[in-house]
């Protein structure tokens, strides 16, 4: 390490201290003057930088930080509040939605599925337990009433099924149930004379203010049903 | 929420008066100092959660209140046009012969070129290495240790040739 070197390194760190650089200060009483000299100045350097902090500042900057982050949690708070009613307006408008709007196109589909949600609840063999006068105090909402029980009605109660009110009746069948169901003309779902899946089949019937459906197995004489109907419904209005 | 404030404050009491004194050397205004320690410790606290590494705490601190400074430069170039280091005022009442000495070493490390004194002050105040303050200031290590020299060479320089001033101190 020549002169020059060590002067550099002795500069730009006085605190460094390796091996070649205590050897070359340890043989050169002069380089290890100016070593200490520097070291000296240092520390002069280190004490008038250490300049006076304010008093306080460490609890000024404490103090500073809690009222920021007070601020931040209220507004936080705020907008928590805020998103939390969004949700739920939005979970509101889309139960809404769900719950009373039409999932089906046209009235085949909705009687088919309804048929199917509550077939387990009705067998053929149920005795008869609603007699025409009933069946006519519930057709009274409707404003209409049958002339006759049409056959053997098993069941005859409201219905809300997909949003849909309507009145279903279950009358006994050749071989399983037939459903009827008195709904109101929905202008949602499109009116459809005659449907059929793979086991049902169905019949509608477009009153003026309700449309009447007759659903029954295959081997039911489901147009006996519509004429039924047909014959023995009477209007109000 | 509670250990997040207990690290704060305890970053806080730890490094605020590096951290002040750091500020002081950038802007040599102690109230701008003190503006720029507030500032860069109410960015530290929002930024918390990504300081991982308590040990780099130090230099992750001078890091922001260096932008902050850049900031402010950026805001008020035009204030600065008047400035002149030599006129810079002390903070301390001169009362006693040592800190007649230290006035006197302040003001010679306020004449420093910034680019001289700014790695001075990470190495004297912040206790950092070399390869640190390369890597604070985005510049090679040769560049950080020849400003390091030519700073503490000119101070050198100018006590030695303050023989009245040295003498009395030395006598």
């Amino acid at each position: 390490m020549d002169d020059l070197q060590i002067r550099r390194c002795i500069l730009a760190d006085p605190k460094s201290r390796d091996e070649a650089m205590l050897n070359a200060l340890k043989s050169d009483p002069t380089k290890e003057k100016f070593a200490k000299e520097v070291e000296a100045l240092d520390f002069e350097i280190a004490r008038a930088m250490c300049i006076p902090t304010p008093d306080d500042l460490a609890n000024k900057l404490i103090l500073r930080q809690t009222l920021a982050s007070h601020q931040q949690q209220k507004s936080k708070k705020r907008i928590r509040l805020a998103m939390a009613a969004s949700v739920a307006f939005v979970m509101g408008l889309s139960i809404n939605f769900m719950m009373f709007s039409n999932s089906y196109k046209n009235l085949g589909d909705y009687a088919i599925a309804h048929v199917n949600h509550e077939a387990e609840h009705f067998s053929n063999n149920d005795l008869s337990s609603v007699t025409l006068a009933s069946l006519n105090e519930k057709m009274a909402v409707f404003n209409g009433s049958f002339n006759s029980t049409l056959g053997t009605l098993i069941f005859a109660d409201y219905c809300r099924f997909d949003g849909n009110k309507s009145l279903h009746l279950v009358f006994q069948g050749q071989a399983s149930p037939v459903n009827m169901f008195i709904l109101p003309n929905d202008k949602d779902i499109e009116f459809i004379a005659s449907f059929a899946n793979d086991k049902l089949q169905g019949r509608s019937l477009h009153f003026n203010h309700s449309n009447i459906i007759v659903v029954g197995d295959k081997k039911e004489p489901i147009e006996q049903w519509r004429e039924r109907v047909n014959q023995n419904i009477s209007w109000s209005i | 929420m509670a250990t997040k404030q207990v690290r704060y404050e305890a970053l806080v009491k730890a490094l605020h008066a590096d951290l002040y004194r750091y500020g002081y050397w950038l802007c040599h205004d102690k109230h701008i100092a003190e503006d720029l320690v507030q500032e860069t410790f109410l960015r530290a606290w929002r930024a918390l959660d990504s300081l991982k590494d308590e040990k780099a705490a130090k230099s992750w601190l001078i890091t922001i209140l260096r932008r902050e400074n850049a900031r402010r430069f950026e805001r008020k170039r035009f204030d600065m046009s008047e400035y002149e280091e030599a006129t810079i005022t002390d903070v301390k009442a001169l009362s006693s012969e040592q800190d007649i000495e230290n006035h006197w070493l302040r003001e010679k490390i306020a004449q420093l070129p910034e680019e001289y004194r700014e790695p001075l002050v990470l190495q004297v105040i912040g206790g950092f290495s070399g390869e640190e303050i390369a890597s604070m200031l985005s510049l090679n290590k040769n560049t950080v240790m020849t400003r390091l020299f030519r700073a503490r060479n000119q101070l050198k320089e100018a006590v030695d040739n303050e023989p009245k001033l040295r003498g009395r101190h030395n006598g």
